[in-house]
């Protein structure tokens, strides 16, 4: 063996030794530096003969070049370790830097459920006040007054003769009285009952209310256009039953109910919305009150419906007492951020 | 309203299983809410008589009985109760009896005295809720009798029927629509079984005479009562129903009262027409039905005393008012113990003049309850009939060979005319004619015209409900199912309301960056107590139902001042939330969006290991959270009332709200809340605008800071002003870093503050030299020298 092959395992070996950057460097000054042991074979050969020089000069580049390599390599291992030995000590199981974040409120939430749902079928929305005049919430709803259902116990009332809406169903009113057939609309908002505060009522509570009037528009359509928007609401496992039902303003008259696991574990048939098929008698209110013909009763037909949210909310998210909306604890709102 | 399945039965062929009953009828839109088990199916317990009664030796509360139990020996029992008499008929468990409640009867010794027995109250044999006393039976009861032969198991099936259906009010209607609705037949007259079991005691009626104005029956209210009829029953004896009657009407919830009550309450909920038994002793003269007197004072039945007004109608004899016409009977005419004879009225009142007494007097009763539906017209003469037969049969009296009657019934209901092209358009597929016929008679219609195209229908007197075509379609509907309808979906696009936009806008650019920043969306009511209205002008409810909700809100920082008060109170440390909704601004409750913020207690929620700021949050802390929604925002200071430092808000130089810190009286926090009311209608539309592009920087910025003395009152704006104006091409963007102010009475001289600002320096074209940068910076430093007045640091 050349002794120059025996400077390069030296050096090799050494540098695999070395544990730090500061060895390391001992090594590289021993063998490459200025007169490092394998460096001086560059002066050496110049007293060597023509034919053993180019053999040494090849050994030399080839000692300089396998150090260098080894050196870097075993010098980037080195710092690696030392960075990870510098995090080691470091405990992944803290928590992390905290961050306030908000949380948007079950009741918008759920309304939101159903708009979105809504709104890919095809429907826009419709806005309307919450005071209304009698008119908006009974008389043009086919609820004149002394009719059994137009239940003014139950209704507040403003000193001037105004009052709160009872239902939503004013917004289907107000629709039709601002743009011809055809329309599809849903609206969304607070409704008032003359009601005491307790664990399942609340004087406010709050609705979404859909109309479609089209030519044509049937049972039928109805029935499949809740029965799709329930399964998306609730899920696709979700059995759909449409019983009779008597509202004014509908005829015929159906309330909604579902099964479905998401329901209660799908232990019982529960009621989620009331509907029906538009009564005439609420076209020609509207069309007494555009003072055309637009909602002609023998050309168009429509399907209305309401749902009532805070109860849908409540069954959805298992919340068992309506307060817990309205009393806006953080540790409630956080559980649903 | 209850029904008694027994009682159906009578007049239907049902379902055997009462489950059945209850989905045939819910399915059809008539909702059972609950299904109810009744009668004492109990063996060993039986009517007996008590014969003697005395006080135990040896227990003040206990009597010792001596009891009749129908098979020749006398029984000794021990009972707590004192509401019998001797010689009362009452239930006996013998020795051996299970009761419901799964107490076994042994004979015993009670404090040292044998009792072979228990006599029952009635919630012991699941008859009721009464656990006052003895359950009291019929005078007529057989000793020795089983028990379960008095009550026979029987299901009360409770029924919610709606407005509309006055027709089902009465166990013979709700027969009648079972039997429309499964095809079975009805049975008009009452079965043969039922009436084998009643003892005829009274004459046979023969044929009914009709007596007109005779004077014992005027109708001056004609558009509130079209329709009255009176009978004379005489000799009557009142006293204890008999078993049957008493053991039906209680099955359904009426209370037993005495034999002529009863049988109009039994007629009542048989046939469905109210009807009321007068003393006829206690009339002063004929019957007039008029308007009520203003201020006219009447007793009514249940003791109370109504002041009554020409809105209400009532019965009057020559003297006063006997009865509110089908709300209530007066108290002083009434059946009594002694009465003699009776006048039996039955009538027909408008059902909208019934309602609003009933409302207006707040008073509600089983008939008014019917006559503001509806009563069918055809059923009044049947119903006082029945009822006067029964009074003759059970009460021994002897009704008038006529009826005296004024008034005209009402006229049968219009006919009704169906187009079955529009009976399968309104449901959706198409029904066969022959299928619509045989449900509408079902249902009682008669075709009296009607071609291949469409029918005219004559609808019953009892179906008033029945108006349009859309009202024959639900009844075809309902009776064909709607399962067998196939859902269909088709649909329609609309283009984006104003709602829509309107919509999204608030959620994207309002909630979702409000809590993006860390805010949590509250929604507080929209009524206010009285006690939130004090503090604010709001709109008031004419008719609050409570003090909690009297008003309705001017704004939202009350409700968000409330929900902070709760969650103080529960341990919170810090609250930052916001709500969006409609307030109301008085006097005429104008309707405006509203955005609502209130933030209190520390930047950080809780204490955490990363931090050590325990700052609390103030007012820049509500400008950051507002500036993340609202472009081009500027405070500038204002004055309102319980603040104690106010701004007014504006954004683009419109003042669309006001905000600050609260004064701390108006909260219990103990730190500075901060609060801020804006009209999101006003800036909305601004946030929504639609963006441009601007190009990214290509060339590298060099940044400069200043460090300067200035004088308190100086504010930032000023200073930033005096740095941005003239303007100076290459000052990209000026940044405050560090403010502190100089503590006052150090030095006189040093008064005021430090403020550092990095201005950053940038071309659009070319990478800027130092020089240049110099330039400027210079510039901006003399004038702020200058201007201000500024002690620059170096």
């Amino acid at each position: 063996m050349h002794p120059l092959e025996q400077l390069r395992d030296d050096a090799l070996r050494e540098i695999a030794a070395a544990r730090d950057e500061k060895s390391l460097e001992g090594v590289r000054v021993e063998y490459l530096g200025k007169s490092g042991s394998i460096s001086e074979w560059g002066e050496r050969m110049k007293t060597l003969g023509k034919e053993e020089r180019p053999v040494v000069g090849k050994l030399l580049n080839q000692a300089r070049k396998a150090v260098t390599a080894a050196l870097d390599q075993r010098a980037g291992k080195v710092r690696a370790d030392k960075e990870s030995d510098a995090l080691a000590s470091i405990d992944v199981s803290l928590p992390g830097t905290p961050h306030n974040t908000g949380s948007l409120h079950p009741l918008h939430q759920m309304h939101e459920r159903g708009i979105q749902i809504f709104r890919r079928m095809g429907f826009a929305l419709a806005e309307g006040p919450d005071i209304e005049t009698e008119w908006y919430c009974f008389d043009a709803l086919n609820t004149p007054p002394d009719h059994p259902a137009r239940n003014e116990q139950d209704t507040f009332y403003l000193p001037d003769g105004r009052l709160l809406r009872t239902h939503t169903s004013t917004v289907q009113i107000r629709a039709m009285e601002s743009a011809p057939p055809p329309i599809r609309v849903i609206a969304s908002g607070a409704a008032y009952r003359r009601d005491e505060l307790d664990a399942t009522h609340s004087p406010q509570f709050h609705q979404i209310e859909g109309l479609y009037v089209d030519e044509n528009v049937s049972v039928a359509d109805l029935k499949g256009e809740l029965e799709f928007f329930m399964r998306e609401l609730f899920g696709a496992d979700s059995e759909v039953q449409f019983r009779p039902h008597f509202f004014p303003f509908t005829e015929p008259s159906l309330e909604v109910y579902v099964r479905s696991k998401a329901l209660k574990g799908g232990e019982q048939w529960i009621e989620v919305a009331g509907c029906g098929i538009v009564h005439p008698a609420v076209f020609e209110a509207v069309n007494k009150a555009r003072g055309d013909n637009a909602y002609d009763p023998e050309k168009w037909s429509g399907y209305a419906f309401g749902l009532g949210m805070d109860r849908l909310a409540m069954i959805l998210f298992e919340i068992p007492d309506i307060r817990l909306f309205s009393q806006n604890d953080l540790r409630f709102l956080k559980q649903f951020a | 309203m209850k029904f008694s399945v027994n009682w159906l039965r009578e007049f239907v062929d049902l379902p055997k299983n009462p489950e059945d009953i209850a989905e045939l009828l819910t399915r059809a839109g008539i909702e059972t809410k609950n299904i109810e088990t009744r009668g004492a199916n109990i063996d060993n317990v039986i009517v007996s008589q008590i014969t003697a009664s005395s006080r135990h030796p040896d227990a003040d509360r206990l009597t010792v009985c001596e009891v009749d139990d129908g098979g020749g020996t006398k029984r000794q029992i021990v009972c707590g109760a004192t509401n019998y008499k001797v010689g009362d008929k009452v239930p006996l468990a013998l020795p051996g009896a299970k009761l419901p409640n799964g107490t076994e009867i042994r004979k015993s010794k009670l404090r040292g005295v044998e009792s072979e027995g228990m006599l029952c109250s009635p919630i012991e044999l699941g008859l009721g809720e009464d656990a006052s006393g003895l359950l009291i039976l019929s005078p007529d009861a057989r000793v020795g009798a089983p028990i379960a032969d008095l009550f026979p198991a029987d299901t009360i099936l409770d029924v919610e029927v709606t407005p509309n259906r006055a027709d089902l009010l009465s166990h013979f209607g709700l027969a009648r629509e079972i039997a429309a609705l499964s095809g079975s037949s009805f049975r008009a007259e009452r079965s043969e079984v039922e009436e084998s079991r009643r003892k005829p005691q009274g004459k046979a009626t023969g044929s009914l005479d009709y007596a007109r104005d005779d004077g014992l029956v005027t109708i001056a209210a004609t558009r509130e009562c079209p329709f009255f009829s009176l009978r004379k029953i005489d000799n009557v004896k009142v006293g204890p129903s008999p078993q049957w009657l008493r053991a039906k009407i209680e099955s359904v919830g009426v209370r037993s009262i005495n034999n002529i009550v009863d049988i109009s309450n039994f007629v009542m909920l048989e046939l469905g027409q109210p009807t009321h038994a007068f003393d006829a002793d206690k009339l002063n003269g004929g019957i007039n039905v008029r308007l009520a007197r203003d201020g006219e004072k009447f007793l009514a039945l249940d003791r109370k005393t109504y002041s009554l007004n020409p809105d209400n109608c009532v019965i009057a004899d020559q003297k006063r008012a006997v009865g509110i016409g089908g709300v209530m009977g007066g108290e002083e005419t009434g059946v009594t113990d002694l009465t003699k004879n009776i006048l039996l009225e039955a009538a027909y009142f408008l059902p909208a003049s019934i309602r609003r007494t009933a409302r207006a007097l707040n008073l509600q009763s089983d008939a008014s309850y019917r006559f503001e539906r509806g009563v069918d017209p055809d059923t009044i003469l049947r119903a006082s009939q029945r009822a006067a037969e029964l009074m003759g049969e059970i009460a021994g009296g002897t009704p008038a060979k006529e009826i005296h009657v004024a008034g005209e019934l009402p006229a049968d209901p219009a006919d009704v005319s169906l187009s079955y092209e529009k009976c399968s358009r309104v449901i959706g597929i198409a029904i066969d004619p022959k299928t619509v016929d045989e449900i509408l008679t079902r249902f009682g219609l008669r075709k009296t015209a009607g071609t291949n195209q469409s029918a005219t229908w004559k609808i019953p007197s009892y179906r008033r409900d029945l108006q349009r075509d859309v009202d024959l379609i639900e009844e075809v509907l309902r009776s064909y199912g709607i399962d067998k309808i196939p859902g269909r979906t088709r649909g329609r696009f609309m283009p984006t309301s104003a709602a829509d936009s309107s919509h999204d806008v608030e959620t994207l650019f309002l909630r979702h960056r409000l809590t993006g920043s860390g805010l949590s969306e509250v929604r507080t009511s929209k009524l206010i107590s009285r006690s939130a209205m004090a503090s604010d002008k709001a709109l008031e409810l004419r008719n609050p139902l409570s003090e909690d909700h009297v008003a309705l809100r001017p704004n939202l920082i009350s409700g968000l001042l409330e929900v902070l008060e709760r969650n103080i109170r529960v341990g919170a440390e810090s609250v930052s939330i916001f709500e969006i909704g409609r307030a109301f601004i008085p006097p005429s409750g104008k309707e405006e969006r509203h955005l609502g913020i209130l933030l209190w207690g520390n930047v950080e929620s809780a204490p955490n290991w990363r931090s050590q700021t325990r700052r609390s949050l103030d007012l820049f802390d509500l400008k950051s959270a507002l500036k993340c929604v609202i472009p081009n925002l500027s405070f500038r200071p204002g004055q309102f009332p319980d603040f104690a430092l106010a701004v007014d808000i504006c954004s683009a130089d419109e003042r669309i709200g006001f905000g600050g810190q609260l004064v701390a009286s108006k909260s219990s926090a103990p730190s500075p809340v901060l609060v801020a009311e804006l009209n999101a209608d006003r800036f909305l539309d601004r946030v929504a605008s639609a963006k441009k592009f601007q190009e990214l920087d290509r060339y590298p910025s060099i940044t400069r800071d200043i460090a300067m003395i200035v004088p308190e009152k100086l504010t930032h704006v000023e200073i930033l002003r005096a740095i941005q104006e003239p303007a100076e091409p290459l000052l990209e963007s000026v940044q405050l870093f560090d403010l502190f102010e100089i503590g006052k009475g150090v030095t006189a001289t040093a008064s005021g503050k430090s403020l550092a600002y990095r201005l950053t320096y940038r071309a659009k074209n070319r990478t800027l030299t130092n020089e240049e940068v110099a330039t400027v910076h210079a510039k901006i430093r003399e004038r702020l020298k200058l201007e201000l007045g500024a002690t620059l640091r170096e």
